[in-house]
Formats: structure tokens, sequence, C-alpha cells
């Protein structure tokens, strides 16, 4: 019996990695505001420039429905407030000279501009490298274009799942017998934010040697080095490589398997692993089923690898009976590489993912506590779990405004009374 | 980008100096990251060479070491030292090498660190200013560290594989090892935050299921507010309600796949691309993921009977961002010439003579450079741990 789901709140990090480093995100959709989330969670000041009319339902919501009350929709969006975190909230109108100057402002006092949209956009608001250069030539500017800032696939859009069609990755990716696949929901996308997030610290250690720079990241070319394998692999041997599904390309039993439901989900699955003799006698000491131990078509490794098919199926007899987890820890127990297939709802209430706070909680003004994965790495001294929930819309313009930049309340209430900047959504 | 403009100008990590300990492609992607931004990468290899060299494909399915495809790839830039470090002298010989590093990634199973004297404290205690960054399938604390791991079954531990897949099937992973390479990336990104933080030596502790389920996004938020998993979506977007938006995905066309999405700021210009005005009419638009059944069959008629480039230059010119499913050999191909414009493909010596194409650089720099290179021949680099009598003894000895 699985407990009751937990979030245990991320304790605050008094010194993290990147304090000091304020970072001016313009990002939308999912890449760039997980390169902009990471910069944060690693202490950067991340001031997330917000449109004064729009903070649009995110396309990529998980959920039909926003969390809570009704009132202000747009600070209870799940996915939005997911990828806002550990970001401050500041609404500027880049289409007006006065909201394009008060960036440009910011850019003087700040280390890293953060985009990803496409090539021509950053040009149309006159906020190209030149101009952010000549205004702070300590500047590191990044860019996420889909294809590159240069090409004849240059001016093409795309969304993170359209680039793991043109990198080969949902190609490869489904079962033997089927099409192509997705290789996940937003694959690309957490790729090219992960990849982002490490260019721009690379680019700030050798800032002092070089000072301010582009950084231009392609999220194609970021998913291209995934999968380099199949690509030099298909020079060497002639060969297309071929979707395999869960299989191991010499090795079985290899796959995933049914299993009794948890939390009433029939939809219950265990991922087992036996890739050499040991793993495979681990194995048997657990399923303990004569006939299969002396079954000749599994006596080595080349023979379980042919017969897979009959293997696999009575594998699945065998599993169907237990629950994921017990089996899993009798498997581990014996050397064998195995886990039950997680959800979200499982991740929640696993004792490792509280043990390591792999997901930890958010305290949000609006929705309350709310969960946020961390990061895969552990720095024992500079720790840098995510810093805060997502800001509520426009929340620090002000003080941005009065305190990085020193403008006068006058001219704070003039940039408000003219729309360049706002504290609040507004109506376009 | 030759030696010459190397030196000239040196990657954003140029003077970094990284050791590798790597069994799986999670270390020595972090190791080919950091070698990418212009760190000084060296693999400590066993005498047999590291497990990475014996995957496949080789060329003419002839075994080969300095040749299989995952070796070619990932340790490009890389130095190569063959050392026991099983060894006392051997592990003395790595003590120097730590003295004069800035960073150990290692991904050894840990049962082989202990013999070694490998542990990331013990490694602290003699080098406190080295950034230790280990990679483990569980991490190094909590009640599953000690469960073994594989691709399939941290993919499985960390929540992404559940969702790929056709909902009346068991779930499907992505192809390759992208928990372990993406494992590979956190722990560099660990890396690089650690030399900028500069306080001295850290442990990095980089946990494989952890990286999976990072990917998982927005999974935790539905699953916390709602109690409810996702369904399996087949090549659709997963955990998405009727009134999202739709197409985000994969569909047959007259000779082969393209990917299909809207432009989520205009989707009814969908109803232009495909020449059906249904596909713009507000009950449709209102909710077009509950009519994915429905858009699939408007979509069909088009698809089936055009081909797939002609499809996406049409999707294009109309802001419609379609793609194309491209095969590894198409990419390669590259029939538009996107990447040879950007100098993507790097020509790269194969060792048995002859050349390959590579992929090139991950991110650009203005001032700085990407840096790719070749991949080691097994202990080409042992010359740098002493004088040639040096050596003779350790060879002699069975340590290098």
């Amino acid at each position: 019996m699985l407990p009751e789901p937990q979030l245990t709140p991320y304790a605050d990090s008094p010194h993290r990695p990147l304090q000091g480093v304020r970072v001016l995100d313009l990002t939308t959709a999912v890449a760039g505001p997980v390169a902009a989330l990471l910069l944060g969670a690693l202490g950067a000041e991340v001031l997330r420039i917000e449109t004064p009319w729009a903070r649009p339902r995110h396309p990529a919501s998980a959920l039909d429905r926003f969390i809570g009350a009704k009132d202000e929709p747009w600070n209870r969006e799940p996915r939005l407030n997911e990828l806002a975190n550990s970001k401050r909230s500041v609404a500027l109108n880049l289409t007006t000279e006065a909201g394009r100057e008060v960036f440009l402002d910011l850019v003087e006092r700040s280390d890293v501009v953060l985009e990803n949209f496409s090539p021509r956009v950053m040009g149309n608001f006159g906020l190209e490298w030149d101009v952010l250069s000549e205004r702070n030539p300590e500047i590191i500017y990044v860019a996420m274009p889909a294809f590159g800032k240069s090409g004849p696939w240059r001016d093409r859009i795309s969304y993170g799942p359209g680039i793991d069609a043109m990198s080969g990755l949902s190609w490869l990716t489904g079962y033997v017998d089927g099409g192509p696949l997705k290789p996940g929901n937003f694959y690309c996308d957490q790729n090219a934010g992960l990849t982002a997030a490490l260019s721009t610290v690379a680019a700030l250690l050798s800032r002092c040697r070089v000072g301010g720079q582009t950084v231009e990241l392609a999220m194609l070319e970021g998913e291209l080095q995934l999968i380099g394998e199949a690509m030099v692999g298909q020079q060497l041997s002639g060969r297309e490589p071929a979707r395999i599904g869960n299989e191991h390309s010499s090795a079985a039993p290899h796959g995933v398997y049914p299993t009794q439901p948890v939390l009433d989900d029939p939809d219950s699955w265990i991922a087992i692993a036996c890739r050499s003799d040991d793993e495979w006698d681990g194995l048997l000491s657990v399923w303990c089923d004569e006939a299969v131990g002396c079954d000749r078509r599994f006596s080595t490794g080349l023979r379980r690898w042919r017969h897979r098919a009959v293997l696999d199926q009575r594998l699945a007899e065998w599993t169907q009976r237990w629950d994921p987890l017990e089996l899993s820890d009798c498997l581990q127990q014996a050397g064998v590489p195995a886990s039950p297939v997680m959800g979200a709802r499982t991740l929640l209430r696993d004792e490792q993912v509280q043990a390591r706070q792999s997901v930890g909680g958010l305290g949000h003004p609006q929705v309350g506590l709310s969960p946020a994965p961390q990061a895969a790495f552990r720095l024992s001294r500079t720790p840098a779990p995510p810093k805060n929930a997502a800001p509520l819309f426009a929340v620090d313009t002000v003080p941005v405004l009065r305190e990085i930049l020193g403008y006068s309340e006058e001219r704070v209430a003039e940039l408000l009374a003219s729309g360049a900047a706002s504290d609040r959504l507004r109506e376009r | 980008m030759s030696e010459r403009d190397s030196e000239a100008a040196p990657g954003p990590l140029g003077g970094v100096r990284v050791v590798e300990l790597s069994e799986t492609p999670a270390a020595a992607y972090c190791g080919r990251l950091l070698a990418g931004l212009g760190a000084v990468v060296t693999m400590v290899e066993p005498a047999s060479g590291s497990a990475l060299r014996r995957r496949g494909p080789v060329r003419g399915d002839v075994p080969d070491i300095e040749g299989g495809a995952t070796h070619l790839h990932l340790n490009r830039g890389k130095r190569s030292l063959r050392l026991e470090i099983g060894s006392a002298a051997g592990r003395r010989l790595l003590d120097d090498l730590l003295a004069e590093s800035d960073v150990l990634v290692i991904d050894l199973e840990r049962g082989g660190w202990a013999g070694c004297g490998l542990q990331p404290d013990t490694i602290l205690e003699r080098h406190p200013i080295l950034q230790v960054a280990t990679i483990t399938p569980y991490g190094l604390d909590g009640p599953k560290s000690w469960w073994r791991g594989s691709e399939l079954t941290t993919y499985a531990a960390g929540g992404y594989l559940r969702i790929g897949g056709e909902p009346a099937r068991e779930p499907v992973k992505a192809w390759g090892e992208q928990g372990c390479l993406q494992a590979g990336l956190h722990a560099a990104l660990g890396v690089v935050s650690a030399l900028y933080a500069d306080c001295g030596g850290q442990r990095i502790d980089t946990a494989v299921y952890e990286a999976v389920a990072f990917l998982l996004g927005g999974g935790y938020q539905h699953a916390w507010f709602s109690d409810r998993e996702p369904v399996r979506n087949g090549a659709r977007l997963v955990g998405f309600g009727p009134g999202h938006l739709y197409p985000s995905t994969i569909r047959p066309c007259q000779d082969g796949w393209v990917h299909a999405h809207c432009n989520n700021r205009y989707p009814e210009a969908m109803a232009v691309l495909f020449d059906q005005p249904r596909l713009a009419e507000p009950d449709l638009l209102a909710a077009l993921m509950g009519h994915a059944d429905e858009v699939d069959e408007l979509m069909a008629p088009m698809l089936m009977s055009t081909p797939r480039r002609a499809v996406v230059r049409r999707a294009q010119e109309l802001r419609v961002p379609f793609t194309e499913v491209l095969a590894p050999s198409e990419v390669m191909a590259d029939a538009d010439g996107h990447h040879a414009s950007r100098t993507f493909w790097q020509r790269t010596p194969h060792p048995r003579g002859g050349d390959y194409l590579a992929p090139g650089p991950a991110v650009r720099f203005g001032q700085t450079v990407w840096s790719d290179g070749e991949a080691p021949q097994l202990g080409q680099d042992n010359a740098m741990l002493g004088s040639p009598r040096e050596l003779v003894r350790w060879r002699r000895a069975g340590v290098a």
C-alpha cells in the first residue's frame, strides 16, 4: 500500500552558485523557460519579462482547468506556474520606445539576456546584439532558435516536438512493429533548456577573459548530439538503425511487463533488464520456474535473445501476479536491474523521491503548495533547489523599476500610465 | 576548427582539466560536453578499454575497440590513458593526475569504487579543490541508492517511460540511452556551476532517474492537483484535456510521415492549409484535442496525396509549424543544405582509414569556440604519465 502523496517544501539555500548574476528572460513556450528556471535555481536573479496584456493560457497546459478560484486565472495556470518558478515577473511593452528603453536600462545592469524567439523577432524589437552590447559590453546574449540563426531553415517555425521529427529521434522511437513516435511530450525543449543553461554558465565563466558574447543554441543541433551514435553507426554499417522499442540489441529478457494494479490503476508495469548471465541467474532465483530454468531455448544469452518473444510471454504471465514495487525489490536483491514503471502519481509517493527531494514543494500565494522537480545534481556546498514559486503576474515591475533601475516615483507612474510598463494584466 | 584556431580562441572552459572514468554514456556525454566547451578531458581506461568502446555498429561488422559508433561520437576531443586503477601503483598515478585536475567525472558502478578508494568524500579529503561529479542510477543517498540501474529501468523509475506509446499497449521508451545522456547533461551543468561558485571542491551527486524525472515537467502539477495519471496517447501529446490545441502529432502522408502541429496563435490557419473550412469552425477550435480523431480525418486526404516535403513547404509558408519526420540517413543527406550551410557535420578521420561525418557544435559562441576533434586511441596519451623509463616500469608491472 503506497502512502499518500507528499511534498516537502524546499529549504532556502543561502549560497547558490550564481548568486549576484542577473538574467533578463524573454523566453516563451517550454525550452527557454526551462533554461531560465535552472539559472534561477542556481542563484541568478531571473527577471521574466512579460507582455503587459497577456500572460496567455500556456499552450502546454496539462489541465483543462485552472487551480482553485476563478479570479486571476492567469496566476493559476499549472504548467506556466511550474515553468516560471525561481523567477520574478516584470511586465514591459517592448513595442513602445519607452518600454524598450526600460529594457535597455535593465541590460546595463544585467549579465545575461535569454530569448527563444524565431530569429527575426529581436530585430523587430530593435534589440539585436549590437544594440545590447553597446549598452553593456559584458552582456551574455543567449538565443535559442529552432533551427539556428542562419541557413535555409532559419525562418522556419517549429515547437520542440517538430524538432524531434527533424533530428531523426522520432523516426527511431517506437515499437518494433509500429511507426515513429514522439520521444516524450517536450523532450527536445527540455534538452535545449538544459544545454542553454550549461552554455550560459560556461560563457559567464569565460567573461573575465573575453567579455560579453553571443551564445546561439539551435534546438535541432542540441538534439543531434543525443543521436550522434545512430548517425555515425549508420555510416559505418551502411544500415539504417531500426526501431527496437524496449528491446536490447543483444540481450533478453529486456522489456516492460504487466503487474498487479498500483493505486487501482490497471495500467501498471515493471521494467526488467537482464543483460548478462549473472542477471539471468538472479532473475531465475526469484522466478523459481523449473521449466524455464531447464528450457534449452533460454540456456545462453544468444538463445534467450533469439527466443525473446516466447520468453517475454512466459515472464509476463509470471509478473502479472506481482506488485511491481515488491517484485522490483526482490529482483534488485538478486542483482537484477528492475523498477516499477513510475508515473507522476507514484513518484509523489516514492520513498527515494522523498529522501532526495527529487520533487519538492513551493508555496504559491494563490494556489498554495505546488510541486516542482529539481535538477538531477546535488551540489554539496552550494545547494541549488528551486527558489520560489511562480511570481504573480507583474508583481515585481514596480520594485524592479525603483530598486534596480532607481527610477523616481514620477517616472514609474508615467511608465505605468502610458502602458510601457505594467503592474497588472491589461487589456490589449 | 583547426588546432591552431583553437589555441587562438579557446573554448569557454579553456584551462579546465577533467578526468573521466566512464562506462556508460552518462559520464561520457558529460565529458564530451565539457570537452566541447574547451576543457581538456582525459579518459582513464582499463587495459581492455572503456566498455563504451565495445559498442557497435562498427565498420564491416568486425569488432574494433577504436571504431565503434558510440566511442567515435561520445569520446571525440578527449585524451586516453590506459591505467589499471585497481592496483596501488595505478591509484597513485590517478592520484597524481587528480592533483593537477579541476574536475573528476565518474559513473562506474558503486561496487567498483570501493576497492579503488574512489569514494567522493575520500577523494575530496585528498583533493579539496577538486569538483567530484558522480553519476549513479539512483544517487548516493536514499533507500534505493543501492538499486542497480539500466537505461530501461531508470527510464521507468523516472516516470518518462510511462507516457510513451499506445494506450492499449505497453509503454515504450525513446530510442537510445536518453536517460543516461540527460544525466550527463545535468552533471555537466552541475560541474560548471560548481566551477563558477569557486568555493572549493564539491560533491556533485547526479542521479539518472532524477534526470528522467525532470523531463516529466508539468506532470507533477497534474498529479498533485488531480491525483490522476495521464493516459498514453500514441503520437499525440499526452495529458491534455479536450480544450487543448491540436494537432501536435505524427501523421502518415504520401511518402512517409510528417509532424503536424498547429500554430498555437492562429490554429484556424489549418483550414487554409488543408482546404477544409470545418477546421476553422468555432466549436472545433474551442476543443481541438477533443476533436483529434476528426482533425486527423480532415487532414488525411491532402496528406495522403502529397509528398511530405511539399506538405511542409506549404505549411511553413502559412506559418503552420509542420516538419518532416526524417530517418537518420535523411538527416545526414541534408536535402535542403541547411546543415551544410552551417557546416554542422564534421568530416572526421576514422582510425582505420577514410572518414565519417560526426555532429558538430551543440552551441555556437561569438567569442570562444566549440571543440570537436577525434576520438582517442586507447592509451594514446600514456606518455603524459612520466618519463619513458617510468612508462616501461609501469607497463611491466601491468599498471599502465
